[in-house]
């Protein structure tokens, strides 16, 4: 078990240079009431904060990040790498024409939704691959062969 | 609104929380939208059973052997919606649509209930 220090977390933002108070009170309220933190967030997605759950997770030869973002459309969503910076976006745009005659006119939704996680080193950045499925889009991101557990034959003589 | 949480009289089983819904009123039909992220077509069921309709959705999604979760957010738990209908639908005609975590039902509204126009006679 390692120890880790929390603002190193790889969820970190690190655009941010402090947790707030506030902040750390709603992780602590959504981790231990996850139904509750539905409740306070405005607007059916909830996308005004911007926020979506991710996971992050560590096997043999990658990376994965899996994240939840119901709803969307393939090309609604951008993975984007940047200096060690993966950032994931959902940016869409529905008009839909109101059913109601008395509602007559096209009614545009927009919503946006961004977050960005910064990467561990050594990643084979041209072999990432996206898949988005049920609402989850998962990203993987192969270890380059220096981080790769080797097992290293020794002669004996 | 006529759709309202009924609240559960047995314990449910596993744990499990309520997605989010949003209902919208049509000409003839209410539309649930519900987001369940992670829920195969597969693993999630509707039922309608006198007044109450359950909808339940099981995340299929389980961690691989050999994978570590080093930061988790997404929950582990299931979903269950449980909505009281009364007669104003149409319970026959409800449509179910899954597309990628957004599960869309149409209940109709019964013929009772829908708008309608009255001729004046003379």
């Amino acid at each position: 078990m390692k120890l880790v220090r929390y603002h190193n977390s790889p969820l970190y933002d690190p655009s941010a240079n402090y947790t707030s108070l506030r902040d750390e009170m709603d992780r602590l309220f959504d981790v231990a009431f996850p139904a509750l933190s539905t409740l306070q967030r405005e607007g059916f997605f909830g996308e005004l904060q911007g926020q979506f759950p991710m996971d992050l997770y560590q096997e043999k030869e990658a990376v994965v990040v899996r994240a939840e973002l119901p709803g969307f459309r393939k090309e609604d969503l951008e993975v984007e790498i940047a200096d060690g910076v993966l950032t994931i976006t959902g940016h869409q745009k529905t008009e839909s024409k109101g059913d109601d005659a008395k509602k007559a006119g096209v009614t545009t939704q927009e919503r946006r939704v961004s977050r960005a996680i910064s990467l561990p080193e050594h990643l084979t950045l041209d072999k990432i691959q996206a898949t988005y499925e049920n609402g989850v889009l998962t990203v993987r991101l192969p270890k380059s062969e220096a981080v790769k557990p080797k097992q290293i034959a020794i002669d004996v003589k | 609104m006529s759709l309202l949480t009924k609240n559960e009289t047995k314990a449910p089983v596993t744990r499990t929380v309520t997605p989010r819904y949003d209902v919208r009123e049509t000409g003839d039909a209410y539309v649930l939208t519900a987001l369940v992220p992670g829920v195969e077509r597969s693993s999630l069921e509707t039922t309608v059973d006198g007044e109450t309709l359950t909808v339940t959705g099981r995340r299929t999604f389980t961690v691989p052997e050999g994978w570590t979760a080093v930061h988790r957010e997404i929950p582990q738990v299931d979903y269950r919606l449980v909505l009281e209908i009364d007669r104003r639908f149409n319970r026959d005609g409800i449509k179910a649509e899954l597309s990628q975590g957004v599960l869309t039902l149409t209940l109709p509204k019964a013929e009772a209930v829908k708008p309608r126009k009255i001729e004046i006679l003379g």
